[in-house]
C-alpha cells in the first residue's frame, strides 16, 4: 500500500509541478507585454500633452507663378521634437501631398526642434479659393485656421 | 502470500493509473488555461497600443458630399504605437447612431500597412438615405472609440 501512496502522489506532484510552470510562463508573458504596452501608451500620451503648435502665418497667393499656392508658416510652440513626414496638410479637408517643407529655410532635415518654424508651401487648384486650412503632427495635435 | 502480493500490485498498479490520468487532465487543462491567457495578454497589449485621431477638419463642409455620392469622408491617422491593417475589418463605424456596413478604406499615399504616423482615408456610405443638421460618427478600432461631429 505504500508504494502506491508515494507513487501516485509523486505522479501528481510532477503534473502539479509542469503545471504551475506552464501557468507561470504564460501568466508572466501576458504580464509582461500588457505592461510593455501601458508604458509605450504613456510614452505617447506624454508627447501628446507636450506638443503644441501655433499658425503664425497664412497667406494664399494668386501670384504669376502657373498655379496658385498657400504659404504657412507654424511654429512648433511645446516641447517635443517633431518629424516633417508625420505633418499632414488639409486644405477645405483635402489631404494634400506633394507640397514643400523648409524647417528655419533648410529644407533637407526631417526634425522640426521647439521654437524652430515650419513654412510649407502648398500647390492649389485655381478654379477654387481655399478657404480652411489644417495642419497635424505626429503626436495627433491640430492647428486649424481660416486663410 | 502471493495472492496478498499479487492484490497489492492490482492495487498500485489501479492507484499509478488513477493517478496518471488526474495529473494528464490536470497538466491538459492549465494547458489550455495557458494558451488562453496569453492570447488575451496579446490582445489586451495590442488593444492598449491602439490609438487613432480623426483628422478631419469637422469645420469645413468639404465632409460630407451632399451633391455628389452622399458619401461621408474621414481621414483617420494611427497615433498609437500599433501596426494596424489597412482594412474595413478592422474597424467598426456607426453614423447617427446607426451601423454602417458599406465604407472603403484605403491610405491617403504610399501602400502596405497603417503604421504609426500615417493616415488612412475612410469613404463611408451612410445606412441613412440623406443626412441633415448635426451629425455623429463614431469609429471603433481595437477599443478606441473616436468621435467626429459635423454638420451636414
Amino acid at each position: 500500500m505504500g508504494f502506491s501512496v508515494s507513487g501516485s502522489a509523486a505522479l501528481i506532484f510532477v503534473a502539479a509541478f509542469i503545471g504551475f510552470g506552464m501557468f507561470y510562463t504564460a501568466t508572466a508573458n501576458s504580464f509582461e507585454q500588457i505592461n510593455d504596452a501601458r508604458d509605450a501608451q504613456a510614452d505617447t500620451t506624454l508627447e501628446q500633452q507636450n506638443t503644441d503648435i501655433t499658425v503664425r502665418d497664412v497667406t494664399y497667393n494668386t501670384a504669376p507663378s502657373p498655379d496658385d499656392y498657400v504659404n504657412v508658416t507654424v511654429e512648433n510652440v511645446g516641447s517635443t521634437e517633431l518629424s516633417v513626414a508625420d505633418v499632414d496638410v488639409l486644405i477645405d479637408n483635402e489631404y494634400r501631398t506633394g507640397y514643400r517643407s523648409a524647417v528655419e529655410d533648410d529644407t533637407s532635415t526631417e526634425l522640426w526642434l521647439p521654437q524652430e518654424t515650419l513654412e510649407l508651401n502648398v500647390t492649389v487648384s485655381e478654379s477654387t479659393t481655399p478657404t480652411r486650412l489644417k495642419v497635424v503632427t505626429g503626436p495627433g495635435v491640430s492647428v486649424t485656421e481660416v486663410i | 502470500m502471493a495472492s496478498v502480493s499479487a492484490s497489492h500490485l492490482i492495487l498500485f498498479i489501479a492507484s499509478m493509473m488513477i493517478a496518471a490520468s488526474v495529473a494528464g487532465v490536470f497538466t491538459n487543462s492549465i494547458g489550455q488555461l495557458s494558451g488562453a491567457l496569453s492570447e488575451q495578454g496579446l490582445d489586451v497589449s495590442s488593444d492598449v497600443r491602439t490609438d487613432v485621431e480623426i483628422i478631419s477638419d469637422s469645420g469645413s463642409d468639404a465632409i460630407y458630399d451632399n451633391n455628389g455620392n452622399g458619401n461621408i469622408t474621414l481621414l483617420i491617422k494611427n497615433t498609437g504605437t500599433e501596426t494596424l491593417a489597412v482594412d474595413p475589418g478592422v474597424m467598426d463605424i456607426l453614423v447617427n447612431g446607426q451601423f454602417a456596413t458599406t465604407y472603403e478604406v484605403s491610405r491617403v499615399e504610399g501602400s502596405g500597412s497603417w503604421r504609426q504616423g500615417e493616415v488612412v482615408r475612410v469613404e463611408i456610405d451612410p445606412p441613412q438615405d440623406s443626412l441633415n443638421g448635426d451629425v455623429r460618427v463614431q469609429v471603433t478600432i481595437n477599443g478606441d472609440e473616436e468621435v467626429l461631429e459635423f454638420r451636414a
